[in-house]
């Protein structure tokens, strides 16, 4: 038996690449008032435009993951537009359902192109070290430590710039904020951008971590609702520290639970604090 | 081209039946199930294990309805108390859990291998012409459900459904139990999607858990809304039209020579997601909008 | 998905047009020609392999037709692919039965499709015969009507523990899988022999398909310190697992079937993660005369076992149906099936030969390319040779052969 903290490092690792769509998924509910089913796709979405890059047109991978950054925003803008800015006023479960058409369509843009197989990034696989009993890989670290830096960043934007700012008072009072001259559609504009982007890099995270195929994104969706919801909805802490829980209960989990189970822990997850404490962790309201 | 129809046809109603069932759910008690393919999987793999394991069909088909209807009720218990995007959510999430169960559990439910040989009703007595006689059982199994949702739909019970999905507040001061006419609701619609799951898994005499995939489930809301959320006329319609547009793009791959295999199915995939957003955007209401206060 | 799945089945039904009454037992008078029907994998974890079983499959039928058919009947091929996967080769299967009338279906090569096939055959007296190696392929009511060419995993278990017993420094061993229906009577027969030899297994783990990511899995098996680890899988899945296991520092050995480390595995992983991993599979018959003319008709991309043993399944069809007094159908195959490929007889190294000394009203033992071809009561091949490799600089070269 590995020892736990194996399992709660590897969990560690999980949480923080869930991080980055838990914080989009959660702000964006809060922002615009509805569960966006398309944000897992979004990582996707990400994962394969890197592997366009790195793989299609040489690009090493850093600079793939900023293309996927840069595309994914792009990419989200352009659903926002399309798909919710028609319906702005309608209510939340209208929008729910047409966002999980749009996963659905992205999902399957993606498995037109490039089929279902499992592919990889054009990065050399690289042995983990042992450190205090635990293996550590270097790709672990590396994207631990990015994600956490994107995580700062985002924090930073909230509370010190003046969108950000803007942002959170939308997010709490939609009316006042308007009234008090807040341009809205700016404000979901760039919660959008920098919200599918946040997406997209962890999709590159993931396909790193892992492999890279059209579910990849779309499998994740429970347990970023999980750490959301865990989290309190519109926290961006409270999506943080949701999803490092979630990661490090779905791996630890897999002592008790066969590995296949993850998505029921995630579910199990969800079901336990919205009947126990449905504000989550942050206690904000939904 | 006659085995042909007759095959879309059959498989039409088991959607049609399914689509009822969600609207059971949806259309009369207000309740928002993204799982409706677990209760169908339910049905289908109770029926199947139980026939292959020598239990006869009249036996059988009864179970499937009813642990459908019975892991309805428990899931509802729990759930039916959440908010209406909460409860999408977990619904999704059980539905794929219990495919993770079929796929795992493999001791009580073959896993991946699925089930084989099934036994098919009747089958020594209309070996000639199986598949009209089974097109035959699928109708009636519709027609019968729709004639009885409709005496529901008509019924006190049905008139408080409708109460509890306009104004939940309103009825409950009004004395009714709200939860448990839900919780029944919901039930009731799964028992539907556990008939659906029977017909279909002995009509194809093999399911396996790839067959019941949470896309599944999105399919039979498309199916609900594209013909007008709330109506049994409408389900019809929408699970119709639905088949006919996915049929219909399969023959795409005449004129565009290289959509096919995965290609193609992704194709129409992508066909129900703009569907169903363009939908949500520009008609939500559907073909067949449920008129007011109808009775 | 069941959509597809529908339109899939759909189409199947009334794709070639109404063929609707013709019987499978079709009448010895008439030039009709005999429907066969392949079901290979030719997408699908198996894709690399179906196409070249197919090719075998077309090459041997040309020559028969050449030669005059069977009967003076032509062979009509009908081709499905089974995309490696149970529910596709259902309704691949039901097209070729009840809209081909085929009266046999070769070369099949999962043993899931093999499996969920099975009882369609038997119901409609289809002879059934393919690659898949899991026990229950043959076990249970088939009335004769199933056979392979290769070895029930049972066999296969032995045969690779033979081998990993053999070497000495392989003292704790650990066993992961791929969910299918054979992983578990293989692990079973290759764990038994280990724990006799006095070997440690020092864990057993079957897992899922279609994860990006094993982890989990490759956590828990290297914590039990294995010095080899036996896995069986195909090569998608186990792509994702070697990477995993190479990334979580495990130096120690691997052993695995050959149908998953291909030339597509290999690319996959990249050489340093393939380097050193041993495989085995079933050894063809190099020196029989049935290989040399089954390597000069048939064009390869692939060297695996499985193109040589369609070339076999074909072959002893056609001289099944050869033997039979002029009534064509899978019953009179599942009858000759022994008579034309088991002793007593001539020994005879292809459907030419055989045919020739069926007409004068001899007995013929066919041996093929594949192996000795001799079936038992069930329909399983009796045993047969392996072949050990190991990766070494980005290819998978020849080490030993293991005799039973």
């Amino acid at each position: 038996m590995p020892p736990i903290a194996q399992y709660v490092f590897n969990g560690v690792v999980t949480g923080g690449i869930l991080a980055l769509p838990a914080v989009a998924f959660s702000l964006l509910w809060r922002l615009l008032r509805f569960p966006n089913f398309a944000v897992s796709t979004y990582l996707t979405v990400g994962a394969y435009v890197a592997l366009m890059l790195n793989q299609g047109a040489r690009a090493p991978i850093e600079l793939a993951w900023l293309g996927a950054l840069a595309v994914t925003g792009a990419v989200a803008l352009a659903v926002d537009r399309i798909a919710f800015r028609p319906m702005r006023s309608r209510r939340p479960f209208s929008l729910a359902i047409a966002s999980i058409g749009v996963a659905f369509v992205l999902e399957n843009l993606v498995r037109f192109v490039w089929g279902n197989d499992f592919r990889s990034f054009d990065v050399p696989v690289t042995r983990a070290t042992s450190i205090a009993g635990i293996r550590v890989g270097r790709d672990q670290l590396l994207i631990l430590g990015v994600a956490v830096a994107m995580m700062a960043l985002a924090q930073a934007f909230l509370l010190r710039t003046r969108l950000g700012i803007a942002m959170r008072a939308t997010a709490d009072n939609p009316l006042l904020a308007a009234v008090k001259g807040v341009p809205t559609e700016r404000v979901i504009a760039v919660a959008t951008l920098g919200g599918g982007a946040l997406a997209g890099g962890a999709g590159v995270f993931l396909g790193l971590d892992a492999s890279i195929d059209p579910l990849m994104g779309g499998g994740l969706i429970i347990s970023v609702f999980a750490a959301a919801i865990l989290g309190g909805v519109g926290s961006a802490p409270g999506a943080l520290a949701g999803a490092l829980i979630v990661g490090i209960v779905e791996e630890v989990g897999t002592l008790v639970v066969p590995p296949t189970y993850k998505t029921a822990i995630g579910f199990t997850i969800i079901l336990a604090v919205l009947l126990v404490r449905p504000t989550g962790l942050a206690g904000a309201r939904a | 081209m006659i085995a042909y129809l007759t095959a879309i046809a059959t498989l039409v109603g088991v959607r049609a039946l399914l689509t009822l069932g969600l609207n059971v759910q949806w259309g009369l008690a207000g309740l928002v199930n993204l799982g409706a393919v677990a209760f169908f999987a339910v049905g289908a793999y109770t029926s199947a294990l139980l026939t292959v394991g020598g239990t006869p069909l009249i036996f059988a088909w009864p179970a499937g309805i009813g642990l459908a209807a019975a892991a309805a009720a428990g899931l509802a218990m729990v759930a039916l108390r959440l908010r209406e995007d909460y409860l999408a959510i977990v619904t999704l999430g059980f539905g794929e859990v219990l495919r993770l169960f079929l796929l795992n559990e493999a001791w009580l439910t073959r896993g991946a291998n699925g089930v084989t040989a099934i036994p098919r009703p009747l089958h020594a007595h209309f070996a000639a012409r199986y598949d009209v006689f089974y097109l035959v059982l699928v109708l009636a199994a519709v027609a019968f459900v729709y004639a009885a949702l409709e005496r529901v739909r008509r019924s006190p019970f049905g008139r408080v459904l409708r109460a509890i999905r306009e104004d939940e507040t309103v009825a409950a001061v009004a004395g009714k139990p709200v939860f448990r006419f839900k919780v029944q609701a919901f039930a009731l619609g799964a028992a539907v999607a556990g008939l659906a799951g029977i017909l279909f898994a002995h009509y194809l005499a093999y399911i396996e858990p790839n067959m019941f995939l949470p896309q599944e489930s999105l399919f039979v809301w498309l199916a609900l809304i594209l013909g007008g959320s709330g109506n049994n006329r409408g389900a019809l319609l929408g699970s119709a039209v639905l088949l006919g547009l996915l049929e219909g793009s399969r023959f795409a791959k005449d004129v565009i020579p290289f959509l096919t295999g995965v290609r193609l199915a992704a194709a129409q995939q992508m066909l129900v997601g703009v569907v169903l957003v363009v939908l949500m955007i520009r008609r939500p209401e559907g073909l067949l909008p449920e008129k007011p206060g109808s009775d | 998905m069941t959509t597809m799945t529908r339109r899939e089945l759909l189409k199947a039904s009334g794709a070639a047009g109404l063929v609707i009454g013709a019987p499978a037992v079709l009448s010895a008078q008439s030039k009709e020609p005999i429907p066969i029907g392949t079901l290979c994998p030719l997408t699908g974890a198996g894709g690399s392999y179906g196409p070249d079983m197919q090719r075998a499959v077309v090459a041997v039928v040309e020559r028969i037709n050449k030669a005059g058919g069977i009967h003076g009947r032509p062979i009509q091929l009908f081709h499905e692919d089974d995309q490696t996967n149970a529910e596709a080769g259902v309704r691949a299967a039901r097209k070729l039965i009840d809209v081909n009338r085929v009266v046999a279906i070769v070369s099949t090569w999962a043993s899931a499709v093999t499996l969920a096939v099975r009882p369609l055959c038997v119901e409609a007296k289809v002879f059934l015969i393919g690659v898949s190696g899991a026990d229950t392929v043959t076990q249970g009511e088939h009335k004769g009507y199933v056979a392979r060419t290769q070895p029930n995993t049972n066999l296969q278990g032995r045969m690779y523990a033979k081998f990993a017993v053999s070497k000495k420094e392989w003292k704790r061993v650990a066993y992961l899988a791929l969910q299918t229906p054979y992983a578990r009577s293989f692990g079973d027969a290759f764990t038994g022999i280990l724990k006799t030899a006095g070997v440690t297994i020092t864990d057993d783990l079957i897992y899922e398909d279609k994860k990006p990511s094993y982890r989990s899995e490759v956590t828990r098996i290297l914590a039990t310190n294995p010095d080899m680890i036996m896995l069986e899988g195909y090569t998608p899945d186990s792509v994702v697992m070697a990477k995993d296991i190479y990334k979580a520092g495990y130096k120690g050995a691997i052993l695995a079937p050959s149908f998953a480390i291909n030339a597509k595995f290999i690319e996959g992983v990249g050489a340093e993660v393939a380097e050193g991993i041993w495989n085995m599979d079933r050894a063809p018959l190099y020196d029989s005369p049935a290989y040399k003319e089954f390597s000069a008709a048939v064009p390869r991309t692939d060297q695996s076992p499985y193109a040589p043993q369609a070339w076999d399944q074909m072959s002893i069809v056609a001289l099944a149906l050869a033997a039979g007094r002029g009534e064509v159908s899978g019953t009179v195959i599942k009858d000759q099936l022994r008579a034309v490929a088991n002793p007593p007889g001539t020994v005879v190294y292809s459907y030419a030969e055989g045919a020739k000394l069926l007409g004068e009203g001899k007995k013929v033992n066919y041996e093929g390319a594949s192996g000795s071809c001799d079936f038992d009561a069930i329909g399983d091949i009796l045993s047969a040779p392996f072949s050990v490799q190991q990766v070494r600089r980005g290819k998978s070269e020849l080490v030993q052969i293991i005799n039973p």
